[in-house]
């Protein structure tokens, strides 16, 4: 640990044996971190700065950050989907996967940016209608607007999914409003952040809004034919993220949740599945911030992603709307890995 | 009493707090922008009012069993029956939930041979005095005496606890031992108005950490109440601290400094970037990698604004409407004669108390007040420090435990200092050292009394 005064220019250097160096315009000398003067021809330093060098608990800031790999040769853009000639050109060999999502009813919470609006955006040009919440009225509006143009009913209302009964009263009015429910996404999260205030908060939002959620969504699935669930969890659930936080755990607790849930409401036709994402990056979202910011933590995080670069809300929410889908029939109590090759670990 | 008018203040060259809110990327909102006009007599004060046992004893009679006083927070007694005791100088008050809304506070005596009621937070349905057994009510009717006739003189309705009286205001509960006092609201004044944007009721204590210091009360909280300090005793932070730009207003009842962050201290004589201005807030090894690195075309303000943001963003659902100066800044208040609440979301709570009755020591407590969404988490109980521990020992209280280490460490050495020195007074700045100046002033009219 060096440390230079910034009103005198002396430079500060803790020593393992535990004793401050001073070198000031030339000349040295070393203290003790209270600030007596141990030996060396520099006789005088600050003695507030010396605490704060050689002072209690001092340890090198947790851990250097690796330099970033060098960037790989030219990471793949993520690639169009519209491939080849356009659906309904006589060329066109086949119509592709049919989802069997047309003229169902989903409802997708914390769905005004980010993974929640791809996700709502995707099943509304599949043709279904969709009930979104989110906290902020003004997302609501623009996210309603956009969702319209793609002509599904789209029923809002401003949210705080914390909230239980407000929470519930909200599945009760989407279900009325759009006359059943098919599919439910559980998308909202409180985002990363240490400290008991962050455990409350992740615990709610993260792992609490859609457990209340699915039971108050429960009879409205139970009826339809195909009844469907997806939890967005993380891959921050499944190999150490750099920090232990209450994100990292909820995330844990919610694919657990889901695979609870599968074997309980197989029998009633409803199936549930969790996507993980990996690092997603998209304007406004924690990864431009963190690009920003923390640079250093961005760098090691883009170099772990396999296929070199981050992914994006559209490729997350192709995913969740695959498993939303009838056309995923069988698949129940899969946690689905959507990545680009962050996590290492096998997906047994 | 030497005193001096402050005519016109003469201020620190640099930018002044005014302009750097200018600067805003938000909307600044209007409490920032209230000044008061200043005439604060008190230049120098008598160095007895730190030393001595005599005045110490006159301001428990005419201060502190006069004035209303921050004594607990609300939820640290959320459920009818809970309790807890406050302690000032050798007074004890006995804190308890007497109703769904209503809280108590009684002398903790018992009105038969006077055993402290209470020893410290609990929970029970009745008050009972451990020694023989007398109970009351959590209203303050007597409810039992084992022996009832031995007592024939103890009338039932003569041996009601007495009261004191009780004030709350943003989650604290505040007691005052004199029956005639003013009400709480009246003591506040404007203060409501200043944290409306800031609501501190809606905050849970997140840490509290108490440290007896071996110096007077008021030596220990007029540490924390100027930044003048800051560049002799937290010379790391000078690239990136307006120490000598802040702006001081005194009220009635109390007074506030706001302290720029992310903006360079005047006393430097070289111009910091702004990755130097953000350096210095993370104490930064010369050959280490910044924490944060400053991205091209930021201020290093905006992005301390823009991380705060992200780290409120699930707590505080108006985050974004908040200034960069809200996010940024430290807002400093003094609620006479000795609650500190900080504004905006700082998170700190001061609070400072004479230590018993020995004029030479006190407690200082560092409370951490966060803000959280749903269900309210449970308070932190008072973590107490032993002489020989240092803030750091706390780790509940992050990187500023160090901050506290640097001003404590002057503290004992001032108290020696003023029982060693000859001269008779200390002396205040004019314009840096107005808090100080405007809590002596209130303090010599209370004990003028």
């Amino acid at each position: 640990m060096r440390l230079r005064h910034p009103a005198t220019g002396a430079l500060y250097t803790l020593r393992e044996d535990g004793e401050v160096e001073v070198e000031h315009e030339g000349r040295r000398g070393v203290f003790t971190p209270a600030g007596a003067w141990r030996s060396g021809e520099l006789r005088e330093a600050d003695p507030h700065l010396l605490g704060w060098v050689g002072g209690p608990s001092l340890a090198p800031r947790g851990g250097t950050f690796a330099a970033p790999a060098a960037a790989p040769a030219g990471p793949r853009p993520p690639p169009t989907l519209s491939r080849g000639a356009p659906r309904g050109d006589p060329r066109r060999r086949s119509q592709g996967m049919e989802l069997g999502l047309s003229g169902r009813k989903a409802l997708v919470t914390a769905a005004t940016r980010g993974i929640g609006l791809a996700i709502a955006k995707q099943l509304a040009d599949q043709g279904v209608d969709l009930a979104i919440c989110a906290r902020a009225a003004g997302g609501l509006e623009s996210a309603k607007k956009d969702l319209e143009s793609r002509g599904v009913r789209v029923f809002t209302k401003a949210l705080d999914v914390a909230d239980g009964a407000g929470l519930r009263a909200f599945v009760a009015e989407a279900g009325q409003a759009l006359g059943g429910l098919d599919v439910f996404v559980s998308n909202a999260s409180g985002g990363a952040g240490t400290g008991e205030n962050a455990w409350q908060a992740n615990f709610e939002i993260d792992v609490m809004s859609a457990a209340r959620g699915v039971e108050a969504a429960l009879p409205l699935l139970a009826a339809s034919e195909a009844g469907a669930i997806v939890f967005v969890s993380s891959t921050a659930a499944l190999e150490y993220l750099g920090v232990p936080q209450p994100y990292n755990a909820m995330k844990a607790a919610l694919i657990a949740h889901a695979h609870d849930l599968a074997q309980a409401l197989a029998p009633r036709g409803i199936r549930v599945n969790t996507v993980s994402p990996g690092p997603i990056f998209f304007e406004g979202g924690s990864w431009q911030m963190i690009q920003q910011a923390m640079k250093p933590v961005y760098d090691r995080a883009l170099a772990q992603c396999a296929i070199g670069r981050m992914g994006t809300p559209e490729e997350v929410a192709r995913a969740v709307v695959f498993l939303a889908s009838p056309a995923a029939s069988l698949i129940t109590g899969a946690n689905l890995v959507c990545d680009g090759g962050f996590t290492k670990r096998v997906q047994y | 009493m030497a005193s001096e008018t402050a005519t016109e203040a003469a201020r620190s060259p640099g930018i002044s707090y005014q302009q750097l809110l200018d600067t805003d990327t938000r909307p600044v909102p209007e409490v920032l922008r209230w000044q008061s006009e200043r005439e604060l007599p008190a230049v120098r004060v008598p160095i007895e009012r730190y030393t001595s046992r005599a005045w110490h004893d006159l301001e428990v009679e005419r201060l502190w069993k006069k004035t209303w006083q921050f004594a607990c927070r609300e939820e640290e007694i959320p459920e009818v029956g809970d309790r807890t005791v406050y302690e000032i100088a050798d007074l004890s008050v006995l804190i308890v939930r007497a109703g769904a809304s209503e809280i108590r506070a009684y002398p903790n005596a018992c009105l038969h041979r006077g055993r402290a009621l209470c020893d410290g937070p609990g929970r029970a349905a009745e008050i009972r005095c451990p020694f023989h057994g007398w109970t009351w009510d959590l209203d303050g009717q007597l409810k039992r005496i084992p022996a009832r006739w031995d007592f024939p003189h103890v009338e039932r309705e003569r041996t009601r606890l007495p009261e004191l009286r009780v004030g709350r205001w943003g989650g604290f509960v505040f007691v005052n031992f004199d029956p005639g006092a003013p009400p709480l609201a009246a003591h506040l004044g404007e203060l409501p108005r200043h944290f409306e944007r800031w609501p501190l009721e809606r905050r849970y204590k997140e840490a509290h950490v108490a440290k007896r210091l071996p110096c007077n009360w008021k030596v220990a909280q007029e540490a924390f109440m100027e930044a003048y300090h800051v560049v002799a005793t937290h010379p790391q932070m000078l690239p990136g601290i307006g120490d000598a730009n802040s702006q001081y207003d005194a009220w009635d009842s109390f007074s506030r400094a706001i302290t720029p962050n992310m903006t360079p201290s005047p006393h430097l004589g070289w111009e910091p970037s702004e990755q130097d201005m953000l350096d210095s807030m993370f104490t930064r090894s010369v050959d280490a990698e910044p924490l944060l690195r400053v991205p091209e075309g930021m201020t290093a303000r905006q992005l301390l604004a823009q991380v705060s943001r992200m780290q409120l963003q699930a707590s505080v659902p108006s985050v974004q409407d908040l200034s960069d100066a809200e996010l940024a800044d430290s807002f400093y208040y003094t609620v006479f004669p000795n609650f500190h609440p900080w504004g905006a979301y700082n998170r700190i709570v001061y609070r400072f108390r004479p230590a018993g009755n020995d004029p030479d020591h006190s407690i200082m407590e560092v409370i951490y007040l966060a803000p959280f969404r749903g269900r309210r988490p449970p308070p932190a109980p008072v973590h107490w420090l032993g002489d020989d521990e240092d803030w750091t020992q706390a780790p509940e209280l992050g990187f500023l435990a160090r901050v506290f280490n640097q001003d404590t460490a002057n503290l004992g050495r001032v108290q020696r200092g003023l029982h060693a020195a000859q001269h008779a007074h200390v002396t205040f700045g004019r314009y840096q050292e107005t808090k100080l100046r405007h809590f002596h002033a209130l303090l010599e009219r209370m004990l003028a009394a």
